[in-house]
């Protein structure tokens, strides 16, 4: 009752702030204020997911967000973004800085950007957690997984970018070279997956220097874009856990840990079609040294959608994540997800949307070393191979 | 010049069907952008922010009509985006902080009058729109001008009937440069043939400067009945 209402007067609030302005000057700057919230309710017939109790039905699926950004000159734009939401056991209505940085554009082939910075990698990684700018109420877990979406989405350091023609003929390239320290969350995916036993695990502090690119090409056909993304972080967490007979220190180092992603997207007046295939390889250190766990993830998903009308979008995809390392847990884990996606997205206007989305799930992926939305600390009765889920999800943004 | 393609003729077609409909794009720009032509891929980076400045013009900033038919064709042919596509595009921007959601406005009128103000302003409206303070840009292929640079223009006769009857538009050509400068090929890729054959007659009086070898670009002429 308490979320519905916080949501309620959260809709009011930005719906009066849409009816004045989203530009407002100041000190003869033109301050852009935009922002979203977003209510979602799940439902899945066997496994709990994404941490909630969906099986009975659960709407704990909340976000929001708000912005402001300012052009100072031609060639420098600030802004900040803060963002809070509530999934299941995840983000517990702890606001976050989302991202906040300041933007100086050299020229067109040349910029930085430093602070808080989302993370360019793939068709979707900066923008993963802002549904409303997807046709779907989620995007293929096997490449964006939600739950531990913290660890890749952004990072504290800067970026140098630029876009660079090619000449009438050859399209355009656009590159994002990025640097800068891992920005976990107590309230995320990775620390409430370390806590999962067995052993009880309590993490004190995650950190991580994370680095790596995007190369983009605008091809010469009309609308047609492919790209890579190499992505690679060195981290480092220490905290206590305990395998039955007291708690002991542990760290965890990575000796190797990195992704890469190959991409490609069609996009024809109405019609959008999307591909992406990523490689992750972890190789940790953990237990202070005692024990090497390597995890070898493969995951792809083709995505399509197409706008009948202007009020209605639909859409489908099929995501596949296939995962390997020797410390999954015993049982019904298959070490693989294959998730069939059908949406529909409706849209009131330019600031409203409703999403009603269906998954047909074979699979569980690997919980306690990848998770595809499954853990087993939801599931205290086992997991079921299967899961069918339907998502109903409204957003309002300006 | 050679009779077009029945492809060609097809689209053509369509186009005149829209240019009588008062469905062409005029583009126009604030007096600080310094050009007179501008490439559909130039305009397409502009308008999805890529690119922030045009050559010797400094910044420019894209504007948008919130709707109509001027709003509709160049979604259509320029950006080849459905206007949902266009603004979720922007909404990545501006909720990455990445960029800002270009100034919307209701009418031409309202276009116009922020570009005329507003410096490096771009924007488009109605081809049967009359466009004063601002300047009026083709489309081209500015990166052709910069390899060949264009010497002699020569202004097409508008046919007075079409002009009486309000049909204009944006008629796209495909030509061939001889190294002498001369253009030895013409081709018109898109727009209305009743003006193509008034556009293709002028394009082969045009003159560059001598090259190393033969160039080919692609160059457009727009007709404009209010003008």
């Amino acid at each position: 009752m308490r979320r519905i209402a916080l949501f309620t007067v959260l809709f009011l609030s930005v719906h009066q702030l849409l009816l004045n302005a989203q530009d407002v000057k100041i000190f003869d700057r033109t301050v852009q204020f935009h922002g979203f919230a977003s209510q979602g309710f799940v439902y899945t017939d066997q496994n709990n997911w994404m941490t909630m109790n969906t099986s009975s039905g659960s709407a704990a699926m909340t976000d929001m967000g708000a912005n402001a950004s300012v052009a100072i000159t031609d060639k420098l734009r600030i802004g900040a973004q803060v963002y809070d939401r509530n999934l299941g056991q995840l983000g517990q209505w702890h606001p976050t800085l989302d991202w906040a940085y300041a933007d100086y554009r050299f020229t067109d082939w040349l910029g930085i950007r430093g602070g808080k910075v989302k993370t360019v990698s793939g068709l979707y990684n900066d923008t993963q957690d802002m549904d409303f700018l997807h046709p779907f109420a989620l995007l293929p877990q096997g490449v964006y997984p939600t739950v531990i979406r913290e660890v890749t989405i952004a990072h504290k350091g800067g970026d140098i970018y630029g876009h660079i023609s090619l000449g009438g003929k050859n399209g355009s390239l656009q590159y994002t070279a990025f640097a800068g320290e891992r920005d976990d969350s107590k309230y995320g995916g990775y620390f409430y997956l370390e806590q999962t036993p067995p052993p009880v695990l309590i993490l004190n502090s995650l950190s991580a220097l994370q680095y790596g690119g995007d190369l983009r090409w605008n091809t010469p056909v009309a609308g047609l874009l492919v790209g890579v993304s190499r992505f690679s972080e060195d981290n480092q967490g220490d905290g206590i856990f305990n395998a039955g007979g007291g708690f002991m220190p542990f760290t965890q180092t990575s000796k190797a840990d990195w992704n890469n992603q190959f991409y490609g997207q069609y996009i024809h007046n109405k019609f959008e079609l999307d591909a992406e295939y990523k490689r992750s390889w972890l190789d940790e250190l953990l237990y202070s040294g005692a024990e090497e766990v390597q995890t070898n993830a493969k995951a792809w998903y083709v995505a399509g959608s197409y706008r009948v009308f202007k009020w209605m979008q639909v859409g489908s995809y099929y995501s596949s994540l296939n995962v390997n390392s020797p410390v999954g847990p015993a049982g019904p884990s298959s070490g693989y997800t294959h998730d069939k996606d059908l949406t529909v997205r409706f849209d009131a206007n330019r600031y409203l949307n409703f999403k009603v989305e269906g998954h047909f799930m074979d699979g569980v992926g690997l919980p306690g070393v990848y998770p595809g939305g499954f853990f087993s600390i939801n599931n205290p009765n086992g997991l079921k191979p299967n899961t069918n889920a339907l998502i109903v999800k409204t957003n309002f943004n300006f | 010049m050679r009779p077009p393609k029945p492809l060609e003729l097809l689209i053509g077609t369509l186009l005149l069907a829209g240019t009588a409909a008062g469905q062409g794009v005029k583009l126009i720009a604030n007096s600080s952008i310094q050009i007179d032509t501008i490439s559909i891929s130039d305009l397409k980076s502009v308008y999805l922010e890529e690119k922030i400045s045009l050559p010797g013009s400094g910044h420019v900033e894209p504007v948008l009509a919130k709707t109509g038919p001027a709003h509709e064709a160049f979604l259509r042919q320029i950006l080849g985006r459905s206007d949902s596509d266009l603004q979720l595009y922007y909404r990545s921007l501006a909720f990455t902080g990445r960029g800002s959601i270009p100034k919307t406005l209701d009418s031409d009128d309202a276009v116009i009058a922020y570009v005329a103000k507003t410096r490096g302003a771009i924007g488009y409206v109605s081809m049967a729109t009359r466009a004063e303070g601002v300047r009026t840009l083709d489309l081209g292929t500015s990166a052709s001008h910069g390899d060949r640079k264009l010497i002699t223009r020569v202004e097409p006769d508008y046919p007075e009937t079409l002009r009486q009857h309000g049909i204009g538009g944006t008629v796209r050509m495909q030509i061939v440069i001889a190294s002498s400068g001369s253009v030895r090929q013409v081709e018109m890729r898109g727009g209305n043939p009743a003006l193509g054959e008034a556009a293709v007659a002028a394009v082969k009086l045009w003159k560059y400067a001598p090259g190393s070898s033969e160039t080919e670009t692609e160059v457009s002429i727009s007709f404009d009945p209010g003008h």
